[in-house]
């Protein structure tokens, strides 16, 4: 096993029209142990812009603090919030800078940035970034997801047209995958405001 | 003591980095994998199964490359870019491990920018290539980068060089790289001639990439392009071939209803939670008291 | 000699094995024969089953070329109105979830419930030979066999192919002349007579409830309730269990099946149970 899998996870980010959701799911185990059932995978770094980590859960809370750590520091020291896309290429140099002893952490990132446009990207464990227009999914079951999003996806979707294919893509994608599900969360990301759903999933 | 400030290196205090990799985790990795059962897999990292060629032709250089990353099997992304910028008049395809690719060129444009600015001179292709490898040979190979670097200078005219990751470079008039380099190899030894035109050389370049994208599982989705000429002009031409365009596909999927999720539709757990964006906040905007210690 | 390969009824399906480590090109040889494997032409056939076909539980067939389905919770005990046998339905693949709607639990006959755990296919294959083996006894002898006498020829098999890679971790419940009988057989030819077990990577969330909660003198509806809660716990926690509850009661008059329930209606039932009991 993949240490990568050793917790579980399955992440989603998605653009509309004129806003981006993130989805991921609640579980924390060990294998196949369930430890809890309401873990925090998705975290709000900047107004308009989330950072989904899935991997190995002591990396994610570590480069969650990190990064919050950074942001602060930036956002003293330009007195502007951080950018999506400059976001991106922080986490991307952070991790990559540890390229002989990475964090197990592969993160998406999705926000809004100045012109109140889409922004998704992807990255693997060593910061390659990828960039996508539709959608970028981490965690476990990749595959699932990847498939999910495929056959779900639409261009210029409205925030809840968004919601309702993030959170089918996702519940759909954890059915399938051992090691992620037990209930999730989506954050939909307009130009006013963040909308956070928990989603009824299956608990087994 | 001026001296030594000059030679001590800039460590930002804040972020606690001096430039460099950071070891930080590495005997703390093999701990956690060991004790969690799990073997440790390089596979993990995204690669670029990649096709990429470049090749010289009458009036300058042609690149080439494929645009798919893939994770073990899985396509990564569909529509990545593997021609690198290093400098105006060089550029540098990819293969390898996504990250050292992406990496080692942005590191190698940026070092080339600040020599321009000190030498008020153009770079040099050679020069890109000897820092290059330098580079790649100084880790002994654990850049996973194999590249094809071509470019025009001044001095000695249009050049291609196939960088590998040990370091080992070679000056070629033809060069493929990553796992389809067989295929598109074998359109190069077929065809290619010396003192090309232009609308050959980028129609051979086209024609093994091709052989790449369509041959090779590691390659696939669409065909860049990059021009360089002796005149100092050049064409960066994004996804100029696009064999495998899948939207068209996907609008047919996406007539079905049953694929349109009607909001509504997902079960969720008590009402949503709406946070609206907090006002901007600046520095000017807060009073900054001073705090005083009592003793 | 020949004619007798199988038809010993304390060794069905084990004889090849031994024929062929004795000499490969015995006369009388024949592939596909039923209930008996081919022995794989090689100078040590149980270590090379067991490196390429090995289906243990867990991960162990990581970096094998075969995989199979796996992950589990099963469980029975017996009570003063018979045995519960209680199972629930997910198959997987590593981490991916082959099948949410396997059928766990074995009908070999009327009177005789068998378990699935580990390698699906060796569990099905080697019950359903069971099955065959048991209604020849009948045949033979015009009375049905006893739970003790079926649950030792399959555990007869168990140790003949030892080392082999087979993979079963399984449960026979049955009724017979002396009343409920409940054993546990595995892939390593250990048979056990118990009241209470629980196999698969579940087993120890379900032993929990179980051992809390069992008593003897439980009645159907309490023992059955019992069986349906065990087996969610194991669901909730253990991911590699889950999709739908099946039960089986085992009465005097036969095996009786009580219900098949999705395990993800369970736990919103009885969060709602936990729910009105708080506020009570």
């Amino acid at each position: 096993m993949s240490i990568l899998e050793y917790n579980g996870a399955a992440i989603i980010a998605m653009a509309g029209d004129g806003c981006v959701g993130i989805a991921a799911d609640r579980r924390l185990g060990a294998q196949l142990h369930t430890i809890a059932t309401d873990f925090t995978k998705c975290f709000r770094m900047a107004p308009k812009l989330y950072v989904g980590l899935g991997g190995l859960a002591t990396d994610v809370q570590t480069l969650h603090q990190l990064l919050e750590f950074r942001m602060n520091l930036y956002t003293l020291k330009e007195e502007r919030e951080m950018t999506p896309q400059v976001f991106s290429h922080l986490l991307s140099h952070l991790l990559y800078e540890k390229r002989f002893g990475p964090y197990f952490v592969e993160p998406v990132v999705c926000g809004l940035d100045e012109k109140g446009e889409p922004f998704l990207s992807g990255m693997d464990l060593i910061g390659a970034p990828v960039t996508a227009k539709d959608f970028v999914v981490t965690g476990t079951c990749t595959g699932n997801l990847f498939g999910m999003c495929e056959s779900l996806y639409k261009p210029k979707m409205n925030p809840d047209e968004l919601f309702e294919c993030l959170a089918q893509s996702l519940l759909s994608s954890v059915d399938r995958d051992s090691v992620s599900g037990w209930g999730g969360i989506v954050h939909i990301i307009t130009k006013d405001n963040v909308i956070t759903r928990e989603l009824k999933g299956r608990m087994d | 003591m001026s001296e030594m400030v000059m030679n001590s290196l800039p460590v930002d205090y804040a972020t606690e980095t001096s430039g460099g990799f950071s070891f930080e985790n590495a005997t703390r990795n093999p701990m956690i994998m060991a004790s969690k059962g799990a073997e440790y897999l390089p596979k993990l990292t995204k690669k670029t199964g990649t096709t990429i060629c470049g090749m010289v032709y009458k009036g300058g250089v042609v690149l080439g490359a494929d645009t798919r990353a893939t994770s073990d099997t899985e396509v990564a992304e569909k529509n990545c870019e593997k021609i690198h910028y290093l400098a105006p008049n060089i550029y540098c395809c990819g293969a390898g491990t996504a990250a050292d690719t992406e990496m080692i060129t942005q590191m190698m444009a940026s070092q080339l920018e600040l020599l321009r600015m000190n030498t008020h001179s153009q770079s040099r292709v050679i020069t890109a290539c000897t820092l290059l490898k330098r580079r790649l040979f100084g880790y002994q190979g654990h850049i996973s980068a194999a590249l094809v670097l071509g470019g025009v200078d001044n001095i000695n005219g249009p050049a291609v060089y196939n960088i590998a990751p040990h370091g080992s470079t070679a000056k070629l008039n033809y060069s493929t790289m990553g796992s389809g380099s067989l295929a598109a190899m074998s359109i190069f030894e077929s065809d290619w001639k010396e003192d090309m035109s232009e609308e050959e050389a980028v129609q051979l370049v086209k024609r093994a990439i091709g052989a790449g994208i369509f041959n090779d599982l590691g390659s696939g989705s669409n065909c860049d392009i990059c021009i360089l000429r002796t005149d100092g002009t050049k064409d960066y031409r994004r996804n100029d071939v696009k064999p495998n365009e899948v939207a068209p596909l996907r609008a047919l999927v996406n007539k079905s209803s049953l694929l349109s999720m009607v909001p509504g539709l997902t079960p969720t757990i008590g009402n949503p939670l709406i946070q609206p964006h907090p006002a901007r906040v600046s520095l000017a905007d807060v009073d900054v008291v001073m705090e005083t210690v009592e003793s | 000699m020949a004619a007798l390969i199988g038809n010993d009824i304390l060794d069905i399906g084990s004889r090849k094995a031994r024929r062929q480590r004795e000499d490969p090109m015995a006369p009388g040889f024949a592939f596909g024969a039923p209930g008996q494997f081919d022995i794989p032409n090689v100078a040590d056939p149980a270590a090379y089953c067991r490196s390429n076909f090995a289906s243990v539980c867990g991960t162990g067939d990581e970096d094998q070329s075969v995989k199979f389905m796996k992950g589990t919770t099963t469980l029975a005990f017996k009570f003063n109105g018979g045995v519960i046998v209680s199972v629930d339905s997910r198959s997987t693949m590593g981490a991916y979830i082959s099948s949410g709607t396997v059928k766990k639990v074995i009908e070999i006959n009327p009177f005789l419930l068998g378990t699935m755990a580990g390698g699906a296919a060796d569990c099905s294959f080697w019950e359903r030979n069971l099955g065959m083996e048991c209604r020849l006894y009948e045949l033979r002898n015009g009375r049905r066999i006893s739970v003790a006498g079926a649950s030792k020829l399959l555990a007869n098999v168990m140790s003949s192919y030892r080392g082999y890679g087979l993979s079963m971790g399984t449960m026979i419940a049955g009724w017979d002349e002396k009343g409920p009988q409940l054993y546990y057989v595995d892939d390593d030819g250990t048979r056990l007579k118990g009241k209470i077990f629980s196999v698969g990577s579940g087993s120890t969330y379900a032993y929990g409830v179980l051992d809390n909660y069992y008593r003897e003198d439980l009645t159907i509806e309490e023992a059955v309730d019992l069986g349906k809660r065990a087996i969610y716990h194991a669901a909730h926690r253990d991911a590699a269990s889950g999709g739908i509850n099946n039960l089986y009661h085992m009465t005097k008059d036969g095996f009786v099946k009580v219900h098949s329930i999705d395990v993800n209606d369970m736990h919103y039932q009885f969060a709602e149970e936990r729910a009105r009991a708080m506020q009570s």
